[in-house]
């Protein structure tokens, strides 16, 4: 138990500070930018409470806003990815089993299109309310859309790359 | 109520969902345009240490760059500080009594500063070289002077420097005259020590104390009359014995030489000699008359 929390505070780390020293600073023609720590909730363990998503998604927004000066605008955004998350992981996971079973949510415990079904949907619905928020308006729509289509292969990509590397040992 | 409790417990989360978005947009909206709260200043010292962090590893990266800025801006900085040196160095410089003098003679004349860039003394044939050229307006045959007085003639003109013969090369001879007495002779560099020249072909008749002055004497176009040149030292034989010799030590101190100037007005010189002879006629012919009227 306590290691898994450890574990969990080093993914939730990690992620922090791969997102404000690298991703932030990325910027693809000017459109894509990855932001991969929505990863951190995607594999939370399938028995965490409900309440326990939205306020991590919060905390993980929030540190991710100061860092990034965007005030929130991740909080926000991942608040809203703490509530679907588990709804997506109900639609996409494992049918066959038991509510009360503890899964880790990857590729080996879901197959590997699940779990990238389940990966892209609430990556796009991070990048979607993201966007959104940050532009506030629908006036200059094929921007906010390429800039949401942009970012959300961008950090698909990610994301899986993250996937690949955690799979291996 | 039973109920409606039950509901609350089942569905906290959602009542988290709700208030963490409300904060969520209320940091949104009062953040983006005013960043200046306590809380937000407070936590932004980390952000900042961690963003400055990010910005110190980015500039290494730059370093490269960087580097080769600062080295061309260094480049233009020392020559600059050379450049305002050597403008201080002249500014600063103090008149001598003798250069005050020349100035003095050379008043009517269009006097063109130049430094000495390159200078030799050790051999036989000295040149100077002076930082100023055809197009600053300088031309051969004018003639230099110092702060210690004559200096030499301008033999080629560059572009924007010169070469001068000094006093102090065989090859140079100038006009040159003994202050007051008019026995005028040609100037020579002796050759073996700097500041020692000759005036030969001075008459035996003629009584020249030491420590006379020689000056120019104005026979040619190049310097006007009345310009030091050096004092005499000894009076000796010239070499045939037809004559006498007038050791000179000569005013301009050639290894320190440094700023000169340039005479411009090249006719100048030709016309205030033929003014001195032509007043030199009339007090002569006025004693004439004197006499004759006696």
């Amino acid at each position: 138990m306590f290691q898994t929390i450890l574990s969990r505070i080093g993914w939730f780390l990690l992620l922090l500070l791969l997102q404000v020293l690298v991703f932030n600073h990325i910027h693809i023609m000017g459109y894509a930018t990855p932001m991969p720590y929505v990863y951190f909730l995607l594999i939370l363990p399938s028995n965490t409470p409900r309440w326990l998503y939205v306020l991590l998604g919060f905390l993980l927004g929030v540190l991710i806003d100061i860092f990034g000066n965007t005030p929130g605008m991740a909080a926000a955004t991942m608040t809203a990815i703490g509530l679907i998350t588990p709804l997506l992981f109900n639609l996409f996971g494992p049918r066959d089993q038991d509510k009360d079973d503890n899964i880790l949510p990857s590729m080996r415990t879901m197959e590997r299109w699940p779990f990238v079904r389940y990966l892209l949907t609430a990556v796009f619905l991070q990048c979607v309310i993201f966007f959104s928020i940050e532009s506030f308006s629908f006036f200059n729509w094929t921007f906010l859309l390429i800039n949401i289509a942009g970012s959300t292969v961008l950090t698909t990509l990610f994301c899986i790359a993250l996937e690949l590397i955690r799979k291996r040992p | 109520m039973k109920t409606f409790l039950d509901f609350l417990r089942k569905y906290n989360f959602f009542f988290l969902f709700l208030l963490l978005e409300a904060v969520s947009f209320i940091l949104l909206f009062r953040f983006n345009s005013y960043q200046g709260s306590v809380w937000y200043t407070a936590a932004n010292n980390t952000a900042a240490t961690v963003n400055k962090l990010y910005y110190e590893a980015m500039s290494y990266l730059n370093l490269g760059d960087v580097n080769g800025r600062l080295t061309h801006q260094n480049t233009l900085l020392t020559q600059e500080n050379a450049y305002l040196r050597a403008r201080l160095g002249e500014l600063s410089h103090q008149p001598t009594p003798t250069e005050l003098n020349v100035r003095q003679t050379l008043a009517n004349y269009k006097l063109l500063d130049a430094v000495v860039v390159s200078n030799s003394t050790k051999k036989t044939n000295n040149y100077i070289v002076i930082d100023k050229g055809s197009s600053d307006g300088v031309r051969p045959e004018m003639g230099v002077v110092g702060g210690g007085g004559v200096v030499g003639i301008v033999y080629l003109t560059g572009p924007h420097y010169s070469l001068v013969i000094p006093v102090t090369n065989r090859k140079s001879s100038i006009s040159c005259r003994v202050r007051g007495l008019g026995f005028f002779g040609y100037l020579q560099w002796s050759g073996e020590k700097l500041l020692h020249a000759y005036v030969n072909d001075i008459p035996r008749y003629a009584k020249i104390k030491k420590g006379s002055i020689v000056e120019t004497s104005g026979y040619s176009a190049v310097f006007p009359p009345g310009i030091f040149i050096g004092r005499v030292n000894s009076v000796g034989n010239s070499p045939d014995g037809q004559s006498y010799r007038l050791d000179i030590t000569l005013g301009t101190d050639f290894a320190t030489l440094r700023n000169v100037c340039v005479v411009m007005t090249p006719y100048q010189a030709e016309i205030d000699t033929l003014k001195a002879h032509a007043a030199e006629q009339d007090t002569h012919d006025a004693l004439n008359g004197l006499e004759r009227i006696q």
